[in-house]
């Protein structure tokens, strides 16, 4: 491989690895929900605690993305959120990612 | 959003790229502040509210006319209770702004802006003794927090030569993003303050636009040419209004 074909391969796979980290801020600016009234991440740590403190509660208290303390009245509806929108964040990222091979084609 | 055309950038012609998406993405009542001049420019954009004001003139960037000066007056002249503002060249490809609008804060803004070229950092903290935040976008909800805020803003406005001494702001013209970030900083006590955890993709100046579409954008910056779709993108270079 010539020295151009080399820095050709280089500059495909810097594009990709930018393509990459935008299709994942992009993911993670989705991730972000109001739940009344307040933010919240719908990632995975959020899930997990929220379906850890549905097993044993009713109604439970959690932090906003501000540190503001939140009263969960029905969990359910919370959750269902929080998976939902995960969901269209991470595979709207895996369509994505899927192109990266394709590119230089 | 603020509108003001200059001798050197047709403001109006990114206002015309940026409202079809809200009213697409955002689905939200839009009011633009402009002069009567700029106005005159415009297309007709559907149902839009206009609100006319002289723009304060003096402010520049890069030796050229910037009339940025008057968003301390968004609280005055918003005709809403609750009220998402935004730059003109920030373009919503999605509705992820508008649920900001059903939370109970007073005032949200972000602290992040995310290159998309990866070029530079947007890491505005090592220019200043002071977190920046991004005015870019910022949402308020009238009463007496937000009051206090932009009632802040405009004493931060009319001692800023002072202010930016005292923060080591290296920028030495007006920048909205400091006077926001002094005026929330001094109005909570130098304590720490509620944000919006939005990273702002951005596009920087030296990032050319060469395509964008009701969906995305596309850009060449150096020898590489990328592009984002469904990803709200705040645009830096001004030539996008030739694009």
């Amino acid at each position: 491989m010539d020295i151009g074909e080399l820095k050709k391969q280089s500059d495909l796979s810097y594009n990709i690895a930018v393509a990459k980290r935008n299709a994942l801020e992009k993911a993670h600016s989705r991730l972000i929900v109001v739940y009344r009234e307040h933010i919240f991440r719908a990632d995975a740590e959020t899930i997990c605690l929220v379906r850890t403190l549905k097993e044993t509660m009713e109604k439970f208290f959690v932090l906003d993305t501000n540190d503001n303390p939140v009263e969960i009245i029905d969990p359910t509806e919370f959750l269902d959120l929080l998976i939902a929108r995960n969901q269209e964040a991470i595979s709207s990222y895996h369509r994505m990612s899927k192109t990266f091979g394709k590119r230089g084609d | 959003m603020f509108c003001f055309n200059t001798a050197e950038v047709d403001y109006h012609r990114i206002l015309e790229r940026c409202v079809p998406l809200i009213k697409k993405n955002l689905k939200l009542e839009i009011t633009v502040v402009t002069n009567f001049e700029t106005y005159k420019q415009l297309k007709p954009l559907g149902f839009v509210n206009y609100k006319f004001i002289e723009p304060e003139l003096g402010n520049t960037k890069n030796g050229y006319e910037w009339r940025n000066v008057d968003r301390h007056m968004a609280y005055d002249l918003s005709p809403y209770d609750v009220t998402l503002v935004m730059d003109i060249d920030y373009f919503p490809f999605t509705d992820n702004l508008r649920q900001f609008l059903d939370t109970d804060y007073a005032f949200l803004v972000s602290k992040d802006a995310h290159d998309l070229t990866d070029v530079g950092s947007f890491d505005m903290r090592k220019w200043s003794m002071i977190d920046m935040v991004w005015a870019t976008v910022f949402v308020f909800r009238k009463g007496p927090e937000a009051r206090r805020v932009f009632d802040m803003v405009k004493y931060v406005k009319q001692y800023y030569h002072h202010f930016n001494e005292m923060y080591r702001i290296r920028a030495k013209n007006y920048r909205n993003d400091y006077a926001f970030a002094i005026a929330l900083q001094q109005a909570n006590g130098f304590a720490t303050y509620d944000t919006m955890p939005l990273s702002i993709a951005t596009l920087p100046p030296g990032c050319k636009v060469i395509e964008m579409t009701d969906t995305g954008i596309a850009w060449q910056y150096s020898d590489q040419i990328n592009y984002t779709e469904h990803q709200d993108v705040h645009v830096l270079n001004k030539e996008l209004a030739d694009v």
